[in-house]
């Protein structure tokens, strides 16, 4: 057979592949993966939509963003729910693998919340005493304040997008040894409701029965909680946004479902969560 | 009557039983303290073991495991390789990264091969903690380039093209890297300095030993330098996103160095002579710039198209071997002795050779759902665009050169109460120094197409069909090829004629296990 032959002949085949599985059908089980902070909205969602789709089953599952965004390059998951946004190496993998750069979908917003007990005297912390609490250069919380008690820190386990995102905008460092590391936003908040002195953070979705602490930027600014209005209007200092994250762009019932989510019944679905819109 | 019979007894019943109850519970307690005490010694242990077990695992996790083995079946349709087709380990690596504190990694990377175990990666690499901006990174890594630096586990196609295997052989070199990618700026820059000499076989000249000169070439090892000069390469790209319909990533690379000439006489790309060296540890030029570019589209799935154009002058250097025949005889004449010592040395040498050259890649790579990748790779590479094909292989494309003989005479006479002695020491020196133009110069095109399938997020099974496609040389009078090249193979001697091209595509079956 003569080289020529053999190039067109191959050139043909790549191009009947392509024509083929371009039209095959698009599955009706999407997966959904990722954030810890962001399951229990992915899951409203997933349940609300299933109830007026019930053709499309959606099956959400945790794990932290980390552990989403390798099971989205790993082609384990069809949507990685992720609350910090995908690093460049991890954008690399999926060009190495897919040829793609993978679709960004900012979803909601969502303010850190410092989480306090109840009991603790201390209201309020400037981020330069956040981190010097998570780097554990300040050890009492008579240096901020309140009584001459250990501080007892809690956070997230390093696969956490909260974790990365506290580290990167707050703690600007490494986290203290004695960080206690917990699986889920959860698992803090109950830490801390059981821990006159403990400290937490996460999701402000997730802050039932702790107090909320008001987090200043400097000595010089009020400070705030996360609500609609200051993160609107940026007055709250640790606030983000939530994302998912698709190898490609989206197509049939994946489509849709994000389209839902983006209008307006999946945005109110955001709001009743206890998270932010987009919008 | 009866009721109140009834009651009086139950009280009686409840009166007379209740202690008892009351001296059973403080009984029970009683019992129970040293069970609490012994559980609560007990969780306390635990919780120390634990402590200690947390400890250890927590120096583990520090440590990072990844690798890949790739084994496969090749298929050569050229006749001078024999066995023509065999299964074999084609790489199995285990990357050993050690992270003792935040920023700073130890990566180790051994390739294991039957019978043999090398060192791919040897490197510390330093970030900076502060702006997360910066690298340092020495030791043994990749050189900076697209192709090199995409991993063999990725690739899409069985081998990388022949232009960056030509340049940048092994694809790794031992020096030292400062990258500096700042976190929201898709830049990056890479500046490194290197050995130069990674992956080249270079012949030293002859050495003496004693009273000996021994014709021994030498391979400069690996590990070590072959000269005091350094190579230096940089490498700047930027990268462009196109919202949700993919991106554009921009680069530019330049390599600028130089090598030893281990020889007087350096050569042009079109072998012509050049100059002509004080020594032999003058350099020679290793120098070219490469553009580069990566596509991606999102067109019914994830769809790159990738290439890059490199040109510039590569040198090689020369070599100088020696043989030496070395006797002596002694003869009597009356009362004269004549000690005649005869040393001839035959000194064959390659001048190094400065050349031009130029070659690039495009992959078209197309993945169809989430199992399924096809690839398309054009590669071209002409390892000397200062000789046309035609001259290749012939007197136009070739230098010769002879030294004149030298020879050397002494006699000495002895006068005195013994014999006279007269002594001859004649040294004989011939020096060949010749280079002609041959298959290291012809130029070639190649067809890459492979198949992939991801059968998991581990095991990839591939199939490659490279098809190299040499340049034609040019013919003699005869019909014959000016560059013809043999080979025995099982006893059987063959030929290969450069005019015409030559079969030589190659077929791989790959599985490919990553972890």
């Amino acid at each position: 057979m003569k080289r020529s032959n053999i190039i067109t002949t191959m050139a043909g085949v790549i191009l009947l592949a392509m024509i083929t599985f371009a039209f095959m059908p698009a599955p009706k089980k999407i997966t959904i993966k990722g954030s810890d902070t962001m399951v229990i909205l992915a899951q409203k969602w997933a349940e609300v939509y299933m109830k007026s789709h019930p053709e499309v089953t959606l099956q959400v599952t945790g794990g932290g963003s980390g552990t989403g965004i390798s099971a989205l390059i790993n082609g384990a998951t069809d949507i990685c729910n992720s609350s910090r946004p995908m690093k460049q190496s991890e954008i690399d993998k999926l060009k190495e693998r897919y040829g793609s750069l993978g679709v960004e979908i900012r979803c909601a917003k969502d303010g850190i919340t410092v989480y306090l007990n109840e009991s603790n005297p201390v209201n309020e912390l400037t981020i330069k005493q956040l981190s010097g609490i998570y780097t554990g250069k300040i050890k009492s919380w008579k240096e901020v304040g309140g009584p001459d008690e250990a501080i007892k820190l809690y956070g997230r386990e390093n696969s956490s997008g909260t974790y990365v995102f506290f580290q990167e905008n707050v703690v600007k460092g490494d986290y203290a040894a004695s960080c206690q590391t917990l699986p889920g936003t959860s698992a803090v908040v109950n830490a801390v409701k059981n821990d006159k002195f403990g400290i937490g953070y996460g999701g402000a979705a997730y802050a039932k029965g702790v107090k909320h602490c008001l987090v200043k930027k400097d000595d010089k600014t009020p400070g705030y909680t996360a609500s609609a209005e200051t993160i609107k209007n940026g007055t709250y200092p640790i606030s983000r946004y939530l994302y998912m994250y698709l190898r490609n762009r989206p197509t049939g019932e994946m489509k849709s479902y994000i389209d839902w989510i983006l209008g307006p019944e999946g945005q109110k679905l955001v709001v009743d969560q206890g998270y932010f819109p987009v919008k | 009557m009866k009721k109140l019979s009834l009651s009086i007894l139950t009280l009686g019943m409840i009166l007379f039983l209740a202690p008892s109850q009351a001296v059973k519970a403080q009984s029970g307690t009683d019992t129970l303290a040293p069970q609490v005490t012994t559980l609560h010694d007990k969780v306390v242990g635990v919780e120390e073991r634990l402590a200690t077990a947390e400890s250890s695992l927590d120096k583990l996790t520090k440590i990072k495991l990844s690798g890949y083995i790739q084994a496969q079946w090749i298929n050569y349709e050229q006749s001078s390789v024999y066995p023509g087709n065999y299964f074999m380990i084609r790489r199995a690596r285990i990357k050993f990264t050690y992270e003792p504190v935040n920023g700073i990694n130890f990566v180790l990377q051994p390739d294991f091969q039957p019978g043999n175990i090398t060192i791919k990666d040897a490197y510390v690499q330093a970030n900076d903690p502060w702006i997360k901006t910066f690298s340092l990174w020495a030791g043994k890594f990749n050189r900076p380039n697209y192709e090199v630096e995409y991993s063999s586990s990725s690739r899409e196609v069985p081998e990388r093209s022949r232009v960056i295997r030509a340049i940048y052989p092994d694809e790794r070199a031992i020096g030292a890297k400062l990258e500096i990618n700042p976190q929201k700026f898709p830049l990056k820059i890479q500046l490194a300095i290197f050995n130069g000499n990674d992956g080249i076989s270079i012949t030293n000249p002859a050495f003496n030993y004693g009273t000996n000169t021994y014709d021994a070439p030498t391979t400069v090892g690996q590990n070590t330098d072959f000269d005091n000069a350094k190579d230096f390469m940089g490498r700047v790209t930027y990268a462009f996103r196109f919202g949700r319909v993919g991106g554009l990533t921009i680069g530019a690379h330049a390599y600028y160095g130089k090598i030893k000439a281990n020889s007087l006489d350096v050569l042009n790309s079109d072998y012509t002579y050049n100059k002509t060296n004080s020594s032999i540890g003058a350099t020679v030029p290793k120098q070219w710039i490469g553009f580069e570019g990566q596509l991606y589209l999102d067109v019914l799935g994830g769809l790159a198209l990738k290439g890059e154009y490199i040109w510039g002058v590569n040198s090689t250097p020369g070599y100088s071997a020696s043989a030496s025949v070395k006797s002596s005889s002694t003869t009597g004449i009356t009362d004269t002795l004549v000690v005649s010592n005869l040393t001839t040395t035959y000194i064959k040498s390659a001048p190094a050779i400065s050349r031009k050259f130029s070659g690039y890649y495009v992959y078209l790579v197309k993945n169809i759902g989430k199992r399924n990748q096809i690839a398309v790779r054009y590669d071209y590479y002409n390892p000397n665009t200062g000789i046309g094909n035609d001259k290749i292989g012939t007197k136009d494309g070739s230098y010769d050169a002879k030294v004149a003989d030298v020879t050397k005479t002494t006699k000495t006479d002895y006068s005195g109460s013994g014999p006279v002695v007269e002594t001859k020491t004649m040294t004989k020196t011939t020096t060949a120094n010749s280079l002609t133009s041959g298959t290291a110069d012809i130029a070639y095109g190649t067809w890459t197409f492979a198949y992939s399938y991801f059968f998991t997020e581990n095991i990839k099974f591939m199939v490659g069909y490279e098809m190299p496609m040499n340049k034609k040389v040019g013919t003699n009078d005869k019909g014959v090829g000016n560059v013809v090249t043999s080979y025995t193979v099982n006893n059987v001697k063959s030929t290969y004629d450069w005019s015409q091209a030559v079969k030589q595509n190659i077929l791989t079956v790959r599985l490919q296990v990553k972890f």
